[in-house]
């Protein structure tokens, strides 16, 4: 038995699980609002249809109706607390069982609307769903402060250390010369071993992973970090190779450490890069 | 196996909206916030799409192709 507002309101959907869906605690998700897992402020249910299980909650059209939702989308603390809630809600789902996780904001005109969805998608999701069994997302952010490397690289470049000889036993009008072409061999060596060690890292783990894909670098402003984003990737790692993962990760993030690198691995997350049906890639 | 796994908060807030804003699957719900709208997401972070091409532009080549298909 459906009420009035299940079936007319708004339906927001975190993720498709192909077996019945479980709280945090492990007890089965109810088809109905169920009070004790909160999202958005409503209870977050399960909707079953085509072999399928989608995990909702009802959201009012104040907060997610079209115009109002593209009104908050443009307030960055609103976006942080959903987007943390989003998240939330796939994560204690993942906890039992593996999701395809839908992106933030996929919202439908009642439980008609989302059914309509799963007849269009029921077989692509089925596929991914299969694909994606006994797999984790991983994802590595490498940071690069470019000051600390510019200052390790002279001691280790035999032409630079060369050159800055020659600018001691230089006069002035010369050294001034030398010095512009010392930053720039710098530079560049710069330039050169963070696209290796990102590309050496990234194939490493890649070894270690089922798939992998890179993604566009997040600027400072995003970041809010000091140091710069030299690269952005995800992986896919079957669940035996977890920890040969994570070690390697490990050891890549001491062996750059001195040299201003910072790798940031974290996961398992749920697999919002590996699960996009081919048709809908972004 | 210490700080390298730990989703510590800070991380966390940048990683999720990386991931919930831009990936998962996307299928046009009944309220729809197009494609279009991922970039209105990215002007309330401040992250203009051109400030990420003029990085990489100011670094010289990008280190991989922009967007690697999976093997």
């Amino acid at each position: 038995m459906k009420t009035e507002a299940t079936e007319r309101g708004l339906v927001y959907l975190y993720c498709v699980t192909g077996e019945a869906p479980k709280r945090k605690d492990g007890v089965r998700l109810s088809d109905k609002p169920d009070r004790q897992t909160r999202a958005f402020g409503q209870g977050v249910y399960c909707v079953s249809h085509q072999d399928l299980y989608a995990v909702v909650s009802n959201v009012e059209e104040s907060e997610f109706g079209e115009e109002n939702f593209r009104k908050n989308l443009a307030d960055l603390e609103w976006i942080k607390t959903r987007a943390a809630t989003h998240e939330n809600v796939i994560e204690d789902v993942m906890k039992h069982t593996h999701v395809i996780p839908f992106k933030f904001g996929t919202i439908f005109n009642g439980e008609s609307g989302l059914k309509a969805m799963l007849d269009g998608h029921a077989d692509s999701l089925k596929v991914n769903l299969k694909r994606l069994k006994g797999k984790e997302e991983w994802g590595l952010k490498i940071y690069c402060n470019m000051e600390k490397l510019i200052d390790v690289i002279p001691r280790e470049e035999a032409e630079i250390t060369k050159i800055e000889k020659e600018i001691n036993l230089s006069s002035p009008g010369k050294a001034f010369f030398l010095k512009k072409k010392r930053d720039e061999m710098v530079r560049n060596a710069a330039d050169k071993r963070i696209n290796q060690y990102g590309q050496e890292s990234f194939e490493l783990l890649r070894g270690l992973s089922v798939e992998s894909r890179i993604n566009r670098l997040l600027p400072k402003e995003v970041t809010e970090r000091e140091d710069t984003m030299v690269l952005n990737a995800a992986f896919l790692v079957a669940g035996d190779k977890v920890a040969e993962f994570v070690q390697a990760a490990d050891d890549l993030k001491a062996k750059y450490r001195g040299r201003g690198f910072d790798f940031n691995c974290t996961g398992p997350w749920p697999p919002y890069n590996f699960c996009a049906p081919a048709e809908e890639k972004s | 196996m210490d700080d390298v796994v730990t989703k510590s908060k800070d991380v966390t807030l940048l990683e999720v909206l990386d991931r919930v804003l831009n990936k998962g699957v996307i299928i046009s719900g009944d309220v729809v916030i197009s494609i279009a709208d991922v970039d209105l997401i990215y002007l309330g972070l401040k992250v203009l799409l051109s400030s990420v091409e003029t990085m990489e532009r100011l670094r010289g080549a990008p280190m991989y192709s922009p967007y690697q298909e999976p093997t």
